[in-house]
């Protein structure tokens, strides 16, 4: 991208300010590389396409036959797309990824996915890497450690409560009472209940919790702690449909859309 | 011996546990990378990507994003990678296909970043042949159970069809294209 001057930074936020949603995708859109590859008005070697999704090899790659798999329509972050959609990049990369074993003759490959800058995402548009691998390549080498008890049972503690939420919007009865649980009929059910009011419980004792729970040390306080308030917010909504961009002016709210907005 | 994970499901350890149908469980493994790693995997056996059924493995995936937005939403990370290693020369340890959910924080010193691999020209262009080659014989994928593709021992065979004639052209030109 070429410099522009302050004034013209200045016209241009406040253009971006009274965009509307879908200006503001369209507007996303055209910045993006990625989709300008999709819309083929960027070269690019493009192996496999579809009506969803399209797989081109990586030219920044980690090694021979690196491929990128990318959803035609723009998504940022992986929580963003709806999940036919994802189902299905998955299950190219699968397909892909048997193809790159034989035809490359490699003993091994990776799917990757980076939701975030922190987690190493360069690219504004939502990607898939499908890596060749040989042994002896030193490529994604983490050596595994032995992680204390006290300590995972901590990450289930904080993890948990939000996760039977996540799930248990798709695949159970969703009546959630937001009364005290009453022994009810149903386990299933009850189990709903104690678990929402246990997490009420854990939401509040989670500040506490942080920070022996491990290695804030590292991140900024202010990261490690807000997550909390806008869990709480979120969890009421629908957590089936990915999150709108919606406009959140709490900078401070480390939420799935800021990890987003980090990339404007 | 037990494969890692069936063992796993089989001890029916509250701690390890956090979720369990009938085809998927996630789960906090006592090794990992980083404290908060989550795995995912299906519970019948598959060893790797290719062997795991389509919509086991869909599953899988959509489970891994709902746990990577958990992981996200609860453990105030800044973001979140999802790992398969799938095969020997990818890493992968236990023979039983999953996917890890890694937290992910600035500076934490996880080796999940790659140099760009320097190669030539030829060699970007014979491996992006041969890959459009095979993988034109995807077709519809996820609509088809068994879509036409596979049969393949060497870079150069050739279909009777039309199409075939074309991929020898692109064979053709990257053997030109060989030094």
């Amino acid at each position: 991208m070429p410099e522009i001057t302050d004034e013209q930074r200045k016209q241009l936020e406040e253009k971006i300010k009274n965009m509307s949603p879908e200006e503001l995708k369209q507007f996303q859109k055209q910045q993006c590389v990625f989709c300008q590859i999709v819309a083929g008005k960027i070269p690019s070697k493009k192996v496999y396409e579809d009506d969803k999704c399209i797989a081109v090899l990586d030219i920044n790659p980690a090694a021979k036959g690196h491929l990128l798999i990318m959803p035609k329509e723009h998504y940022t972050i992986m929580p963003q797309i709806p999940e036919k959609e994802m189902a299905h990049l998955f299950l190219v990369s699968k397909h892909l990824s048997q193809i790159i074993l034989k035809t490359l003759k490699v003993s091994g490959t990776n799917i990757f996915v980076a939701n975030g800058p922190a987690a190493g995402q360069r690219a504004q548009h939502f990607m898939l890497h499908l890596i060749p691998r040989k042994e002896g390549d030193k490529l994604m080498d983490n050596p595994d450690k032995l992680i204390d008890a006290n300590l995972r049972a901590k990450v289930k503690e904080l993890i948990e409560p939000r996760l039977n939420a996540l799930l248990g919007v798709k695949k159970e009865v969703q009546q959630t009472l937001p009364s005290a649980p009453e022994p009810s009929t149903e386990p299933i059910k009850e189990d709903k209940q104690v678990e929402e009011a246990e997490w009420k419980e854990v939401e509040e004792e989670k500040e506490a919790s942080q920070k022996p729970a491990k290695k804030s040390s590292k991140s900024k306080s202010k990261t490690a702690k807000e997550p909390k308030a806008s869990a709480g917010k979120k969890s009421k909504k629908s957590v089936d449909k990915a999150p709108e961009p919606a406009t959140e002016d709490d900078n401070d709210n480390a939420s799935l859309d800021d990890i987003a907005n980090l990339f404007r | 011996m037990k494969c890692e994970y069936c063992d796993l499901v089989e001890r029916q350890n509250e701690l390890e546990i956090l979720y369990e149908d009938k085809d998927v469980v996630i789960a906090i493994k006592d090794f990992c990378v980083i404290p908060g790693q989550i795995t995912v995997f299906p519970k019948q056996h598959f060893t790797i990507l290719e062997t795991v059924p389509d919509d086991v493995l869909q599953k899988c995936f959509l489970m891994a994003n709902k746990v990577s937005v958990a992981i996200f939403e609860s453990m105030g990370v800044q973001g979140t990678n999802l790992l398969v290693s799938n095969g020997l020369g990818a890493g992968q340890k236990v023979p039983h296909f999953s996917i890890e959910v890694i937290p992910r924080r600035e500076g934490d010193g996880l080796n999940l970043q790659w140099p760009t691999k320097e190669m030539s020209e030829d060699d970007r262009e014979t491996a992006f042949l041969m890959l459009k080659e095979d993988a034109s014989k995807l077709v519809d994928i996820g609509k088809k159970k068994e879509a036409p593709k596979e049969e393949k021992k060497e870079e150069k065979i050739s279909d009777k069809t039309e199409k075939g004639e074309k991929k020898e052209n692109y064979l053709l030109k990257s053997l030109r294209r060989l030094p």
